[in-house]
């Protein structure tokens, strides 16, 4: 019984993968620098969202950060509210997944 | 044989493992009494704060003697070099507020932003104040609290960096892991992955996916760190290391076909095939951000994105205004072929003597004057006669980490065939010698057997 469960569960990300896959397809990838007025970490930790307020327009933007250099940094407060940073995220719907997210800097 | 290789490898794995899982018996002491710096850790650790003063972690330079044109009895480094991947040191740019930009924003800014200091004593100071200056958390607390570390003004208006000198803190103590390092070694060259190019992520490196970590391969001992010859790393605690120690002998291969190759090709030549992060930058050009402020125009590739240079390295260094890199020949019985991360950076020369000049970058930081910058950095420096015009530098980065896995590493095709990596003849190799070293002959047979057991 368990083993059948792990197959369908395995099943169920092979079809959640493939289903990224054709999806990103037609996401956008987009380009924005701004500070960040808020960030939530997901109970699970493994996964946070972050207000930035893009610079150029002054709107305010949700993204979804899931990758684990990034999500460390936040955790250990590396990256907080009020930095500014830098960042290129998928726009898929009304989903924005960060792709990179770098805090700025001089030399 | 390679089970052996196996053993050692499994072996350097385990020591890594085994240490990070081990609670620091003084624990129960610092969450009883609290932390109050250096000192603390002295109670039972005599000595530690006064034995770091002395390394390069402090000090940002040290007596080199394998670099052309420096005097053998100062002391060079970060804290006073001057070159075109950071246009400066941190002597000029030492941390300051730059003045306000057209937005009326200012911030913090400065190289020794990367001291484990408190400003207050900074690069290279000394005496018991200096010793409890010494922030120990941020290489050996797990539980850092980086908000914490910052530039604030002082009631007196002085610069200082704060720390996290919490009970928690100290609290969890351990050998620094790989994050610790990074807090400073991550966004050295103005940003993630700028200088180096390269990714120690889990995924991204085949020692880190063993849980091998920075301070496995560099054994420090009394904080001193060991280090290779980066021809633009010259500071060093007295210590050198290659990739051949502990873990990996001269001849690692069980097949002679690649140990034949090692009295001439470096390991990393054929490891890290791969290099990464910004390949140009011009200081003379600053950018203006969304924010208001100016950054030098760099232009950069993603890690692992471009390819190395090659050249001979006998493991000393030239050294130019325009041009520091290996030196080296074929016929010099000590070099090896080395790969590179070539940079060529765009600053301002000093007419008068030809000497590249550096740049104070709170100018234009805030305004994007970099002619402001350099005259700020000369009024620091003492230099009065000076005329500045724009040039070009030449600078050789060794490409040392990111081993790729074994599958890709470099194999005969990749540089026996006519297109492969390697320029012969710019590495010294006649037309004859050209002609045998790219005939198929050298690899035909063993290629095709590969081929056959493949399919
Ligand atoms: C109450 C005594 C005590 C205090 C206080 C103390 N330590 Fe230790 N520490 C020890 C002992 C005992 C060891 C084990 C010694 C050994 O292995 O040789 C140790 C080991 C270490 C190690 C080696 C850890 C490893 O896993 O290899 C480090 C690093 C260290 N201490 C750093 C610190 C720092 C930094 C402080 C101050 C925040 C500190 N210690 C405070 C007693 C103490
Ligand atoms: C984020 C931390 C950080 C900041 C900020 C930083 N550096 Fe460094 N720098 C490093 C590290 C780490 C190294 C050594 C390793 C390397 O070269 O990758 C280094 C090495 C150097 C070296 C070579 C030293 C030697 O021994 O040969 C120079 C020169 C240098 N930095 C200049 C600068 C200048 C100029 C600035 C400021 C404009 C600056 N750095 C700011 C982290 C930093
Ligand atoms: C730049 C990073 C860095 C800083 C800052 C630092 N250390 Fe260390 N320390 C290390 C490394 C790396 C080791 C070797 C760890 C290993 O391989 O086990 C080490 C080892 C130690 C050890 C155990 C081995 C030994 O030499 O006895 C003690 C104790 C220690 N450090 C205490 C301190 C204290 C106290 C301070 C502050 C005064 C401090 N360290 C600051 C990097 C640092
Ligand atoms: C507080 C910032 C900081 C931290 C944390 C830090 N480094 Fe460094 N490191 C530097 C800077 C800056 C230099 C270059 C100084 C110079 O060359 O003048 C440097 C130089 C080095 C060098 C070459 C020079 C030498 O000392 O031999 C090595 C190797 C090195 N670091 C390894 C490490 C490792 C491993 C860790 C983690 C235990 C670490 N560093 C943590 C800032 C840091
Ligand atoms: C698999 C072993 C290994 C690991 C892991 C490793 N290094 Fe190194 N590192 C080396 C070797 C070997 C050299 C010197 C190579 C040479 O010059 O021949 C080196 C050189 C360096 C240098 C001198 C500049 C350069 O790039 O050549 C610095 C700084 C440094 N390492 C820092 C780090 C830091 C920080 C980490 C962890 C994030 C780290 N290293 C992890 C093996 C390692
Ligand atoms: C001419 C290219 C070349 C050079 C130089 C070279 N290697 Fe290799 N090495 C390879 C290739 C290709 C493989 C993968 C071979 C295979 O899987 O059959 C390999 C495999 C290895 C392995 C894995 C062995 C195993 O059995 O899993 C280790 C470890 C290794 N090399 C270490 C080194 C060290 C250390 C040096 C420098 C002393 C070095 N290599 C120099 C090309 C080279
Ligand atoms: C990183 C590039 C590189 C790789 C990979 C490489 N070689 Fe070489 N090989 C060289 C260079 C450079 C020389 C000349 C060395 C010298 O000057 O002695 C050489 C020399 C040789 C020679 C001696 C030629 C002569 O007549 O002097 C043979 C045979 C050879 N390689 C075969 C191979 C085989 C087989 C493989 C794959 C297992 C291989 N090489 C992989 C670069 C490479």
């Amino acid at each position: 019984m368990k083993k059948i469960s792990s197959v369908i569960i395995v099943f169920a990300i092979m079809l959640a993968a493939s289903l990224t896959v054709i999806s990103t397809a037609s996401a956008e990838t987009i380009k924005i620098t701004g500070v960040i007025s808020k960030i939530e970490i997901a109970a699970d930790q493994k996964s946070a969202i972050a207000v930035i307020k893009d610079n150029k327009s002054g709107e305010s933007i949700s993204i979804t950060i899931a990758d684990e250099l990034t999500l460390d940094k936040l955790k250990d407060k590396r990256i907080l509210e009020g930095d500014e940073i830098r960042t290129k995220f998928e726009k898929e719907g009304d989903k924005n997944t960060s792709k990179m997210f770098k805090k700025t800097a001089g030399c | 044989m390679s089970g052996k290789i196996a053993a050692i490898m499994l072996g350097c794995a385990l020591l890594a493992t085994t240490a990070v899982a081990k609670e620091h018996p003084g624990k129960e002491q610092i969450l009883k009494d609290g932390y109050q710096g250096p000192k603390t850790c002295e109670t039972c650790h005599p000595g530690k704060a006064k034995e770091f003063l002395g390394t390069v972690h402090w000090k940002h330079a040290s007596k080199v003697d394998h670099v052309d044109n420096l005097n053998p009895n100062e002391e060079h480094g970060m804290k006073n070099r001057i070159y075109t991947m950071c246009n400066g040191n941190d002597i000029v740019n030492n941390l300051k507020e730059v003045p306000p930009n057209a937005l009326g924003k200012t911030k913090f800014t400065g190289c020794n932003t990367c001291h484990p200091g408190d400003h207050a004593s900074d690069v290279g100071s000394t005496g018991p104040q200096a010793e409890q200056a010494i922030d120990c958390l941020i290489c050996h607390s797990s539980k850092y609290d980086f908000s914490k570390r910052k530039p604030i003004k002082d009631k007196n208006g002085n610069v200082v960096m704060t720390q996290d000198r919490s009970t928690e803190a100290a609290a969890n103590i351990g050998r620094p892991s790989i994050k610790n390092c990074m807090v400073c070694h991550e966004a050295a060259g103005g940003g993630a992955m700028i200088k180096r190019g390269f990714s120690m992520a889990k995924d991204a490196e085949v020692h880190v996916t063993k849980g091998i970590i920075c301070v496995d391969c560099h054994q420090v001992k009394n904080h001193k760190f060991p280090t290779g010859r980066d021809p633009n790393n010259w500071a060093h605690d007295g210590i050198y290391m290659t990739c051949v120690g502990e873990c990996h002998t001269s001849k690692p291969h069980t097949d002679a076909d690649y140990n034949r190759h090692t009295d001439k090709i470096a390991c990393q030549t054929c490891h890290i095939p791969r290099t990464g992060g910004a390949f140009s930058k011009d200081f003379t050009k600053w950018e203006k951000q969304s924010n208001g402020f100016y950054e030098p125009s760099t232009l950069k590739r993603e890690v692992n994105e471009t390819a190395p240079v090659y050249a001979w390295y006998n493991l000393t260094v030239s050294n130019t205004p325009t041009f520091i890199g290996p030196k080296g020949s074929r016929t010099d019985g000590k070099s090896k072929i080395y790969p590179f991360k070539v940079f060529q950076g765009k600053a301002y020369f000093n007419k008068k003597n030809g000497q590249l000049m550096s740049m104070d970058f709170a100018p234009p930081i805030s305004n994007g004057d970099s002619l402001a910058g350099v005259a700020s950095a000369a009024k620091i420096l003492g230099i009065k006669d000076y005329e500045p015009v724009p040039g070009w530098q030449t600078i050789y980065f060794g490409s040392n980490h990111q081993v790729t896995p074994k599958n890709k590493a470099l194999t005969c095709a990749n540089c026996h065939a006519v297109n492969g990596v390697l320029d012969f003849k710019e590495l010294g190799y006649a037309a004859k010698e050209i002609e045998k070293l790219t005939n198929p002959e050298l690899y035909f047979e063993k290629l095709l057997k590969l081929q056959q057991e493949d399919e």
